[in-house]
């Protein structure tokens, strides 16, 4: 037997240290190192329900427990005493207390499962509810997919934990301690014969925990792989084709699907031996009943109906042990998610308003960088004191290199993050000291790609303000172009969006990101400009809504586009983190510096259509 | 009723486990059957007939019996176990098997998740059926069939009364699965309607915190998250009704073999051993029963699975390979070929690429997208395709590969049609490069060799260098073992698509399709990557489309394609000249002084320079 120790190695997690120790000692430790207690804590609000549901475990336990005693007082009181009228007595008494059973095994399955999901509900929300306040940092260090998993699988998971599981916990808990109970009441001496077979039972117990722990972990990595593998080849499917990889890739999904199914195999021998092993245990226990109580019965030291009790009883001693093994390995998969969501519950929200921050008053639209100093990672600095000033409405255009940090510096603007050093202002209001929600309302961003949420042309567009009408909702649309193609479209602005991009061109999308931001109508607004190149025509098409956008307002523009340079007032040149040139077109083309040569690689591959 | 046949027919394979495994499962039930009668005969004979040294026989009998049941019931669960973990792994790979071979347009209708999900959770809830459920199945109706002619041999008329409930429950008990299942469903329709919008926002999180609409977003949520709650509550209270109430019928059964049962045993016409052996064989009766209902769910989900995983293995080929296809049979060596040819047959490895397309129709569904069009491709001729958005460009070159039939006309490569030819082979000399390249998540030197798994490092490099793709894999910190992330997304657009060419040029095609490949390369990187594809297309036959004059350039003849028909064909000066839609098209590179010819730099400088001098 594996000995109990609280420190192995680290590397190995929960799990393995769990595998060595013993029962109580365990559980506790687990319950602590996985947040049990916040778990329960959720149940707080419910704990009216949640108390009269174990009540009605209590219940439930208890008369199912009564029923073998029934059965020992009906022999022995009634059919072997000749007594008709106790008998008629018991049954009825064992008609109540089914009914009993049935009312309370109502009251327990309900409320429980209420209560359970319940508290499901309130940690998705409550998990969502963070996500929303969590940087930008955080989504783009981690994948989508990983995110999303915690929202759902992850809480999925726990969702049998907290209906099924704590019933079955609590009951078979229950059940299995009234039955030792009874059977020590029933007949102590039987009683300690029956726990000869105990030594055998925890070892195998022992043996099977710690072997199907790791078997079903194991299996989850696995199937895990195997879903890994379909996801990306479905996916790419047809670059498979293309380079003829259609053999290569079967014969990974064979490999990959056989490692699955050989560690699903071994847990079904660990499972092959150990159930039928407890099985087998308990006939043994019979055995020992019978040789023993029977020895007693023929020395009348017992009553035939105490023995028959006896006899029953052990199915309650056994099959609580078997469904407890059983529920152990649903623990576990639950383990693992319950971790993983505190994982993210526990990320600290990094950008918060201050305690005292006031909301932007109504604002010019200055904006400054004041020797701003940024990098996404501490050591490895993007933007090295950066100092900037754009007076009110005027247009702004950046150009540089990639990775020069002209998309770094219109986030800092849009407070995504927060300076190293230095301060953004805007209107001479530092960034730090107003409330986001202030913020946000008078500044839009218009990202590289065009996002879109399913659902109509009409709603995407209004999302930037709910509340405004579809009247002006198609007016802006006009504005920027959008109307033009919509009213091609068979279902116009009803046309429905989806995520994966299909049915909408590049060009329309893009278009209905800026007449969304238009519709927002922002004091200042920050265009993060698309890479990808389209059409002519609607090439022209967002350049005409650039035009109209940037009119009224302080913009700020990443710009790729030599064309979008021509609405900027002014240009800025970033390279390296630093700010290089700075003048209207004319000045820096006769200038000869970075601009004139950038400009020069523009013309030269046409990328001004 | 045809699908659990199919599905029963899968078990074929395994004939002689899967009747080993049922065999085990019916001797594991009737030994279960015989240890309530051992009891009997030892309270009945050993206990109160007075013989006490019977104990020992039957105790030991006992013993033997749980021994044997323990063997055989191991030998069941690894029977089964076996045969349901074969067949979940043959399943899954024939279907696999069966969708590589499907072309891109079944893979346009069939969204990823769709197919991931028959091929994960349908495949295994067959299994699960296959697995247990279905021995449960046949053992749990043999026993209890087994046990009520027990019971009816012990004493018919007590076996009578004890099992009039068993109808009852059995009736009880389906219903209540076929009350749960449709709500169960709805549950899950409800957890997939929580998880798009969970993911719709991570994705779009960005977007809601610029238009500040996290309260909004939270509110939807959790709008649809109290559905699924709402949902669930209404199979926990369906199961809180019928789960106690199938425990409670059998109750009511003992209540009454006690009363008369009882009476009997006082009357001295039953033994009391009987009494207790006939309630032990009524409870063992209510699991069975109760099991029942619980794997007629499973059965329904079994079935209603097999039929979405039957819909993907039953779908006809969309394309196929024409059984007497042959490979691409060479006109005479090509430039590049290093060595002589070895054998006659080594002409197939070098055609020339000429491509003809002849009066070509295709549409999707009922949107045509080519109307008729015939070109001729000289081998080794570059040509650039342009045209708005949706006008047949990639629809055309998608046809040469074969990625698609065309609905009317034909594809010849070097005078054979695509149709005639392997697919493996036609393909092997066709490169392609696509605006959104898919990289797999392995290292970019497998990535670039992957139309070529036996690529030296050399010519790895080489296609590289070309592609310029070699100077920012040297910079990363592994170099070209640097792992991919999935889909290629850690690395940036342009990067990919240059490894996409690089992928593309290894193989050393003799057409080479590049479309829209450097939309996400900025000007600079394009301009040498120009340089170097100059290098690479001769001798090609190359397909560019492009928006770009720049790249267009690069083009010997430009084809312009509208509304599915060619409207010019001709040289970027002639097209330009002709004032078409070409000259419409891209008239306005003249305005903004964009040169794709070395003209003076201070001319087109100053006609740029009034341009942004008017500002907004």
């Amino acid at each position: 037997m594996p000995a109990a120790s609280r420190h192995t190695g680290s590397t190995h997690g929960v799990g393995a240290s769990f595998e060595e120790m013993r029962g109580w000692r365990a559980f506790l430790h687990l319950a602590r190192e996985l947040k049990l207690a916040r778990l329960a804590r959720l149940a707080y609000p419910y704990r009216g329900r949640a108390v009269s549901s174990i009540v009605a475990m209590i219940v439930v336990t208890g008369s199912t427990l009564a029923v073998p005693y029934l059965l020992k007082v009906a022999i022995d009181d009634g059919i072997q005493a000749r007594d008709m009228a106790v008998l008629g007595r018991v049954i009825l008494a064992y008609l109540a207390v089914s009914l009993i059973n049935l009312g309370a095994s109502y009251l327990q399955t309900y409320l429980t499962s209420w209560v359970g999901e319940h508290v499901i509900y309130d940690l998705r929300r409550q998990l969502f509810a963070h996500l929303q306040k969590l940087s930008l940092d955080f989504f783009s260090r981690q994948k989508t997919g990983w995110i999303v998993s915690r929202l759902t699988n992850d809480v999925d998971a726990i969702d049998q934990l907290v209906t099924d599981g704590v019933t079955t916990l609590v009951t078979n808990s229950l059940t299995f301690a009234g039955a030792v109970v009874l059977l020590v009441v029933l007949d102590w001496r039987l009683a300690l014969a029956t726990l000869s077979v105990m030594p055998f039972l925890i070892v195998a117990t022992l043996w099977f925990r710690s072997r199907s722990a790791r078997a079903y972990a194991l299996v989850r990595n696995r199937i895990g792989d195997v879903s890994a593998h379909l996801q990306e080849s479905i996916s790419g499917v047809r670059v498979l084709q293309m380079f003829r990889r259609e053999h290569s890739d079967y014969d990974r999904l064979t490999e990959v699907s056989g490692a699955y199914r050989d560690v699903n195999y071994r847990t079904v021998v660990q499972s092959g031996v150990f159930f039928p092993f407890v099985e087998f245990m308990s006939t043994a226990a019979v055995v020992i009943v019978l040789w023993y109580g029977g020895h007693l019965v023929g020395g009348d030291a017992l009553q035939i109906g105490v023995l028959v009790a006896f006899i029953a009883y052990l199915d309650s001693f056994f099959d609580p042990l078997q469904q407890l093994s059983q529920l152990y390995n649903t623990f576990q998969a639950s383990m693992a998610a319950v971790q993983k969501i505190y994982t993210v519950l526990d990320t600290a929200p990094d950008m918060q308003d201050a305690p005292d921050a006031i909301d932007l008053p109504d604002a010019h639209g200055e904006v400054e960088l004041r020797d701003v100093s940024f990098g996404y990672a501490p050591d490895s600095p993007v933007l090295h004191a950066v100092s900037l000033v754009i007076p009110a409405g005027r247009t702004v255009a950046l150009v540089g290199a990639t990775g020069a940090g002209k998309s770094t510096l219109v986030k800092l603007l849009a407070r995504f993050y927060d300076p190293q050093a230095g301060s953004v202002l805007i209107d001479g209001h530092d960034l730090r000291a107003v409330t986001q929600r202030s913020l946000r309302e008078q500044l839009a961003v218009v990202p590289q790609e065009a996002f879109l949420f399913s659902g109509s042309i009409l709603d995407n567009i209004r999302f930037a303000r709910p509340s405004a009408g579809d009247d002006e909702v198609k007016r802006v649309a006009r504005i920027v172009g959008v109307h033009d193609f919509v009213e091609g479209l068979p279902d116009g602005y009803e046309t429905e969006v989806q995520e994966g991009g299909s049915g909408l061109s590049t060009g329309q999308r893009q278009l209905i990101s800026l007449a969304r931001a238009l519709l927002a109508d922002p004091r200042i607004l920050i265009l993060d400009e698309a890479t990808s190149s389209v059409d002519a025509e609607s090439e022209r098409r967002i350049e005409r809504a650039m035009e109209v956008l940037f009119s009224g307002r302080t913009s700020v523009i990443v710009a790729h586009r030599l064309s979008t340079v021509r609405y900027a007032d002014e240009i800025v040149v970033v390279d390296d983190g630093r700010i290089l040139e700075r003048g209207t077109h004319a000045g820096l083309i006769a200038a000869e510096g970075r601009y004139a040569d950038l400009y020069r690689d523009w013309e030269a591959t046409g990328a001004a259509l | 009723m045809d699908t659990i046949r199919r599905i029963l027919e899968l078990l074929g394979g395994y004939k002689w486990l899967t009747a080993l495994s049922f065999v085990l499962a019916f001797a594991q039930m009737g030994l279960g059957l015989v240890v309530p009668r051992v009891i009997q005969l030892t309270i009945n004979n050993a206990l109160l007939g007075g013989r006490p040294g019977l104990l020992v026989t039957y105790g030991l009998a006992l013993l033997g019996v749980a021994a044997v049941r323990f063997a055989v019931g191991v030998g069941r669960r690894l029977a089964s176990g076996k045969v349901s973990l074969a067949i979940e792994y043959d399943l899954r790979n024939r279907m696999w098997a069966h969708l590589l071979r499907q072309p891109f347009a079944y893979f346009d209708r069939w969204p990823t998740g769709q197919l991931m999900s028959r091929a994960m959770s349908d495949i295994q809830n067959v299994r699960m059926f296959l697995g247990y459920g279905l021995v449960f199945f046949v053992t749990n109706i043999a026993m209890m069939a087994a046990i009520a002619v027990i019971l009816v041999i012990m004493d018919w008329r007590l076996a009578l009364l004890s099992l009039t409930f068993l109808p009852f429950l059995l009736l009880v008990t389906l219903r209540f699965s076929r009350r749960l299942n449709p709500i169960l469903k709805d549950v899950q329709q409800r957890i997939a309607d929580v998880t798009a919008t969970a993911e719709e926002n991570v994705v779009g999180s960005r977007i809601v915190r610029i238009f500040a609409r996290e309260d909004d977003e939270l509110a939807r949520f959790s709008d649809r998250s109290y559905r699924v709650f709402e949902a669930s509550v209404a199979a926990a209270r369906t199961r809180a009704v019928y789960i106690p109430l199938i425990a409670f019928i059998p109750n009511l059964a003992v209540a009454f073999l006690l009363y008369y049962g009882g009476r009997q045993v006082v009357d001295g016409g039953l033994s009391l051993g009987a009494l207790v052996a006939f309630y032990s064989y009524l409870m063992m009766l209510v699991s069975p029963a109760r099991v029942i209902g619980w794997l007629t769910g499973l059965a329904q989900r079994a079935i209603a699975s097999g039929e979405r995983v039957y819909e993907i293995l039953d779908a006809p080929l969309e394309m196929h390979e024409k059984p007497d296809a042959r490979p691409l049979r060479g006109v005479g060596p090509a430039k590049g070929t290093t060595s002589a040819p070895e054998t006659g047959a080594d002409l197939s490895s070098s055609p020339l690429g000429a491509v003809d397309f002849d009066g070509v129709w295709f549409s999707y569904g009922e949107r045509p997208v080519l109307r008729g069009v015939t070109l001729s491709v000289p081998a080794g001729r570059t040509v650039a395709l342009v045209g708005h958005t949706g006008c047949g460009k990639t629809t055309l070159t998608n046809l040469v590969p074969r990625f698609y039939d065309p609905g009317g006309g034909s594809v010849r490569v070097d005078g054979q049609d695509v149709r005639d030819l392997q697919l493996a082979d036609l393909r092997r000399h066709i490169g392609v490069v696509t605006q959104d390249p898919f990289l797999f998540s392995t290292s970019i030197a497998e990535n670039i060799r992957f139309g070529k798994p036996d690529a030296s490092e050399e010519e790895v490099r080489a296609a590289a260098r070309t592609a310029q793709a070699d100077d920012f894999i040297e910079a990363l910190p592994d170099a070209y073992k640097t792992v991919v992330g999935e889909r290629g997304f850690t690395l940036s657009g342009g990067q990919r698509q240059r490894i996409a060419i690089a992928r593309a040029l290894v193989m050393d095609p003799r057409i080479l399709i590049l479309d829209d490949a450097t939309s996400s390369v900025d000007a600079e990187t394009e301009s040498r990557i120009r340089t170097a594809l100059r290098e690479v297309m001769r001798g090609r036959t190359t397909f560019i489309i492009a928006h770009r004059p720049s790249t267009i350039s690069l083009a010997e003849q430009v084809i312009v394609l509208d509304r599915g028909r060619i409207e010019e064909q001709g040289s970027h000066e002639r097209l330009m000249a002709a004032g078409g839609l070409y000259a419409q098209m891209f008239g306005d590179a003249e305005r903004h002084g964009c040169c794709l010819d070395d003209a003076g730099g201070d001319e087109t400088t100053d006609a740029a320079g009034a341009a942004v001098g008017g500002v907004a």
